[in-house]
């Protein structure tokens, strides 16, 4: 018996050099953990309310909106453009100049002048310019085909086909969402105290939440001045259905690179949370229930998760396949006693792909809210300090730190031209983050250093014949260019979830893995590739509108609702 | 203009970079920036000027060439970037009472963020000084006397760094914005310029991976 209440206290979190694989992160999903809910819960908890001061569109919906969040202690309002597109203009690349809708988010309430300023502005977006008044700043395109058959049913007195929204997710997908000071924005360090801004991302998880009320608003606006009289109401359980697409390219993928410590803390914080509940002795009957209710959703959840990209098509049968296989096991286990989860995902460890057993790390989260809720607090990255070399570290140290946390890339041949056979590069064209072919293309030249691994290799080889009692500091004033990655070795011995340990710049990276995991952390579902470096996601599909957050029971609205609550 | 501190750091290190720094000097000459930035110094201006007076120069060419005695470069002027990246590094130096002195070092302002961070690791205030400029900093506030208006000098003779007593009058607080006037932002642009590639009609297309349509 005692030896048994060690083993239930004793599982730790999962290795760094297994989560931390490129296959595994891309095969990351949502959590309670995730941006989106977590915002989401405080919303609900602290009853923030909502306004729509402005609402002013013409019958093609150019004008312009004012939505107005308000939590306990202020106010933030987005701020909506709606413009009229030409289709040969409409693209989500970075490199476009025209987009169906732009946004702000800004902090209080706007008056007149200050509309007269961004609409100067923000329509421009990256060519235009904002102020520390302003959280963030991004734009949207509709997904034509569904906003004209949307439009076309509700002008026509009919319903949406529930199918054809099904098969898209959204209306509109933002392509690119900015804070943290970009364009003249507000720094995060400016917001950073407030309690709502303490998890990562909240600005502009909010700025996504109001953005997806604005868009059935206007839809139904467009809707209403096409058909007049005859023209309906969307249905709220089909409005409900849609989320907010995004449409992402690499820009996204750098960011966890280079926030190394950030990044540790989003995936240090999700395993703490799979520890914890791994070592729970027993489950109540109601957490059972509430786990099998919820894998009966994300069973329905991945058969409307479509993609016409070989990679992900391969995927979703795996996973498709494999959440049956969980629930026939799930079917027959006891949930309740002798550490169930422990042993349901040690048998998952054994039985299921990265996907399925990913998916099931988020699901055995979702009923033990009491338990890891609290570890968003530990998401963003506090650590002022962890900028600095200590160049007093002994040369001895960091080559054991460069053992430990880089054997994976000391065992690579880095001359070989597969593994180096991309470089990450930026176009002078809106500065674009690319990535293109080394060994074929002008760009080493312009290399960004995003390949951690090979770049710790060549730092272990050149401290191959230094005096392992040096200090750091000598090393590094003949060897500046590896203080980049010293640097990093530092932070990754402090934060072992800092560092991808998989090669990003060889020939079969796929840069697909790093947008997902960075996208599960924001909560998004329904990952759709449209290349290896390129996806399409769905956000707060299927959440509350900010009128029906107070009747929300529990926040497990990521989850679609089950087939047996559909029929 | 006024910009946000990201903005600065952002176009300092690709500044940095483009001016042929490596990487991690770089990020620590963009921070420097911020850090400068958002005391209202002249960190933006001085860069500039430090990347213009040693671009195609090797770092070697302008570091210290040995870190006991006097720091000074092996010829010419010492980088205050180098200069100040190595004293973060010997930071521990200073508690021991110990002072760090470089000698014909350019910029020294760009000196005084590193020293900063310093005195945040040795977690005691520290005192940069030249010519009759004397600057004490906690890491985060600073004090500055300056008679002779030589906090923006080109270049000193002799800079000393030492750790100082905590002092008691209220320090000058950092804030949240920088101003950057136009034409130092430019000079930093054709530094930074220089880390973009060029883009061709197969990067277009296929470095950032769209390719399809977007009107689906």
């Amino acid at each position: 018996m005692k030896l048994q209440t060690e083993t239930s206290q004793g599982v730790s979190k999962r290795a760094p050099e297994k989560v931390m694989r490129l296959s595994r992160l891309g095969s990351f999903h949502q959590s309670r953990l995730s941006f989106m809910r977590i915002l989401t819960r405080r919303m609900t908890r602290e009853n923030w309310t909502f306004s729509r001061p402005v609402f002013a569109f013409d019958e093609k919906g150019v004008g312009h909106a004012v939505y107005c969040a308000h939590t306990p202690d202020r106010t933030y309002s987005l701020i909506a453009f709606g413009h009229d597109l030409p289709a040969d203009q409409r693209s989500d690349r970075v490199i476009a100049e025209r987009w169906d809708s732009t946004f702000t988010l800004f902090d209080g309430v706007p008056d007149a002048s200050d509309i007269a300023r961004l609409e100067q502005n923000i329509p421009l977006q990256e060519a235009g310019r904002v102020t520390e008044k302003e959280l963030s700043v991004s734009r949207a395109n509709r997904s034509v085909r569904l906003w004209d058959h949307v439009v076309s049913h509700l002008a026509a007195g009919t319903q949406p086909d529930p199918e054809a929204i099904a098969k898209v997710g959204y209306l509109m997908r933002t392509t690119a969402v900015y804070g943290s000071g970009k364009l003249g924005a507000a720094d995060r360090e400016m917001i950073a105290d407030r309690p709502e801004c303490a998890a990562p991302f909240q600005i502009e998880m909010l700025s996504v939440f109001l953005t997806r009320t604005y868009v059935r608003d206007l839809v139904q606006h467009v809707a209403d001045q096409k058909g007049g009289d005859k023209a309906v109401k969307l249905n709220a359980d089909i409005a409900r259905s849609m989320g907010i697409g995004n449409s992402t390219g690499l820009g996204m993928a750098p960011f966890l690179v280079n926030h190394p410590m950030l990044f540790n803390n989003w995936v240090a914080a999700r395993e703490e949370a799979i520890a914890t509940v791994r070592n729970l002795a027993i489950a109540t009957s109601e957490e059972a229930a509430a786990f099998r209710d919820l894998l009966d959703r994300s069973i329905v959840s991945a058969d409307l998760w479509h993609s016409a990209h070989p990679i992900q098509i391969d995927k979703l049968v795996q996973l498709r396949v494999d959440l049956t296989k969980l629930a026939a096991h799930v079917a027959q286990a006891d949930l309740q006693a002798a550490q169930p989860w422990d042993r349901l995902f040690s048998w998952a460890e054994s039985a299921l792909g990265e996907d399925a057993q990913e998916c099931l790390a988020s699901l055995m989260l979702e009923p033990y809210g009491a338990l890891v809720d609290h570890l968003a607090d530990q998401m963003s990255d506090r650590d002022r300090h962890a900028f600095r070399i200590d160049g007093a570290m002994r040369v001895a140290e960091l080559r054991a730190i460069l053992e430990r946390a880089y054997g994976w890339a000391l065992d690579i041949d880095w001359a070989e031209k597969e593994q180096c056979a991309r470089a990450w590069y930026v176009s002078a064209e809106k500065l674009e983050p690319r990535l293109g072919e080394r060994f074929e293309e002008p760009i080493a030249a312009y290399e960004q250093p995003l390949a951690p691994g090979r770049d710790a290799a060549a730092l272990y080889a050149a401290l191959q014949d230094e005096d392992g009692a040096a200090p750091l500091a000598t090393f590094l004033l003949a060897h500046p260019e590896h203080r980049h990655s010293v640097r990093r070795a530092q932070v990754v011995n402090r934060a072992p979830y800092a560092e991808i340990r998989d090669n990003t710049i060889g020939s079969d990276l796929l840069p697909i893995d790093m947008l997902r995991c960075k996208l599960s952390f924001f909560g998004a579902t329904h990952f759709d590739p449209r290349s290896d470096r390129w996806v399409r996601i769905c956000m707060f599909g299927n959440a509350p509108y900010p009128e029906e957050l107070q009747a929300m029971k529990d926040d497990s609205w990521s989850y679609p609702p089950s087939a047996r609550d559909l029929s | 203009m006024s910009h946000s501190l990201n903005e600065i750091e952002a176009q300092a290190k690709r500044a940095a970079r483009g001016a042929g720094l490596p990487w991690g000097m770089a990020e620590e000459a963009a921070r420097a920036t911020r850090w400068l930035a958002s005391h209202d110094l002249a960190g933006p201006a001085l860069l500039a000027d430090v990347l213009t007076q040693n671009d195609g120069v090797a770092h070697a060419q302008v570091a210290p060439a040995a870190l006991d005695g006097v720091w000074r470069a092996p010829s010419g002027p010492l980088c205050p970037l180098a200069g100040g990246a190595a004293l973060n590094d010997c930071a521990d130096r200073l508690t021991a009472n110990k002072s760090i002195e470089m000698a014909d070092v350019s910029f020294p302002l760009l000196v005084l963020p590193f020293a900063a961070w310093a005195a945040l690791h040795i977690k005691q205030p520290v005192r940069l000084t030249w010519q009759d400029v004397e600057i004490d900093t906690d890491g985060v506030g600073i004090w500055v006397r300056d008679p002779h208006s030589e906090i923006n000098t080109d270049k000193t003779a002799m800079l000393i760094c030492q750790k100082t007593e905590t002092r008691q009058e209220p320090a000058s607080r950092p804030g949240l914005r920088g101003t950057v006037a136009s034409d130092i932002w430019a000079r930093l642009d054709n530094f930074a310029k220089r880390t973009y590639a060029p883009a061709t009609d197969a990067s277009r297309l296929l470095g950032a991976g769209a390719g399809t349509s977007d009107n689906d």
